[in-house]
């Protein structure tokens, strides 16, 4: 089911969730259930630092859901409805870890330099363990832009968001630190 | 608790989904926040006598300001629907303001230059905003207060149709007293006022309407 691409997700998700918003109790539940490890996959990819907190958020997003269902417009795909609203438990969720636990933050950042992919040989770890070096570099505003949009994959307005900044002074700011690591490293 | 218990809990007599809520919370924001802007008006101002409503000078603020509070409500509804699309109805809002704002300083072309100053300052350029924003204030703070919990997907920007909102609606209020006649002056000093609520309001909103 995880590995089901976003419009098969979609396809299989829409007639429950139809019901479901129409009175069918069963149809909610097994909506939610999809819901759910659709969620535990796309949460365990951004908390890769802290499998423990994946099921919090993912119940967190259902809570929302159920909350917020009035707001869902058939129009938009349920899956859309559903991102959106986990993306701002998420972003909720890294504010406040943010505010209280930096060191586990930045440890985050650190496995997306230095993470081995599978596939990747050696030479792929040393340039990422080099990035890390080369982002230290960079200005606090490029480098954090540079992290959130292009290492952790949030994307203009949820790294926004986070640094309290707009979605155009992100994109400068990526901009900036593109060029300015493109320098150093000299291209 | 487990998550399967969870969505147990969730679904048990959770019946259909209820209808949207943005006008059930927002609309007696509105129909308590005018009244309440209407008095401070009174309290306020000289309120034009009767005989004005036959002239254009009510109308010039009256008429704009209904057009553009009605399509600020109409985005800040599909604000609050995660995952819809409200950069068109924004891109509404912004061009209809846009083409008030380019009409009412094209009246100028149509009077004498030396005439110019006065039609853009009239008698209270610097009062007007202030007063404007001032008085749909009491309208910002019950939009916030009943918008607190909506859906939407950016505090800020919602906070900031908020202050629109209530500034055109605090315009209409403004109306019964200004006794401003120049489309210029309204392009640019009423518009003054609506960016100075809508500024106030993207800065409250970023810290109240948390979901």
């Amino acid at each position: 089911m995880a590995s089901a691409t976003p419009s098969d997700f979609e396809a299989q998700l829409r007639p429950w969730w139809d019901r479901a918003q129409a009175g069918d109790e069963a149809a909610y539940r097994h909506a939610l259930t999809l819901i759910a490890g659709r969620l535990r996959s796309f949460l365990r990819r951004r908390l890769a630092q802290q499998p423990d907190e994946v099921e919090d958020l993912v119940q967190e997003v259902l809570l929302s859901l159920h909350l917020h269902r009035g707001s869902y417009d058939a129009t938009v795909p349920v899956s859309a409805w559903v991102q959106a609203i986990a993306r701002h438990r998420l972003i909720d969720h890294w504010r406040r870890a943010g505010l209280r636990q930096h060191e586990s933050f930045d440890e985050l950042l650190e496995q997306a330099v230095l993470a081995e992919p599978v596939d990747e040989g050696a030479g792929a770890h040393e340039a990422r363990r080099d990035l890390s070096q080369l982002l230290e570099r960079l200005p606090m505003a490029q480098r954090r832009a540079i992290e959130l949009t292009k290492l952790l994959g949030l994307n203009g307005a949820e790294a926004a968001e986070h640094l309290g900044s707009s979605e155009a002074a992100i994109k400068v700011q990526v901009h900036r630190g593109l060029k300015r690591l493109a320098a150093l490293v000299g291209k | 608790m487990r998550t399967d218990e969870l969505i147990a809990r969730l679904s048990d007599g959770a019946g259909a989904a209820p209808p949207p809520e943005e006008a059930r919370r927002l609309l007696p924001a509105l129909l308590l926040g005018l009244p309440a802007a209407l008095l401070l008006v009174l309290a306020l101002m000289e309120p034009l006598p009767v005989a004005a409503v036959a002239t254009a000078t009510p109308w010039i603020k009256e008429l704009p300001a209904l057009l553009l509070g009605l399509l600020a409500f109409a985005w800040l509804r599909r604000a609050s629907r995660p995952a819809s699309d409200s950069a068109p109805l924004r891109r509404a809002v912004l061009g209809a303001w846009g083409l008030l704002v380019l009409v009412g300083l094209g009246s100028l072309m149509g009077a004498p230059v030396v005439e110019w100053p006065d039609r853009l300052l009239g008698q209270s350029w610097w009062s007007c905003p202030l007063l404007l924003a001032g008085i749909s204030l009491p309208i910002l703070l019950l939009l916030l207060l009943r918008g607190r919990g909506l859906p939407v997907a950016d505090a800020r920007r919602a906070g900031a149709g908020m202050g629109l909102l209530a500034a055109c609606l605090g315009a209409m209020a403004y109306a019964l007293a200004c006794p401003e006649s120049s489309p210029a002056f309204v392009a640019l000093w009423y518009s003054a006022g609506l960016l100075l609520s809508m500024t106030l309001g993207a800065w409250l909103g970023a810290r109240l309407l948390r979901w």
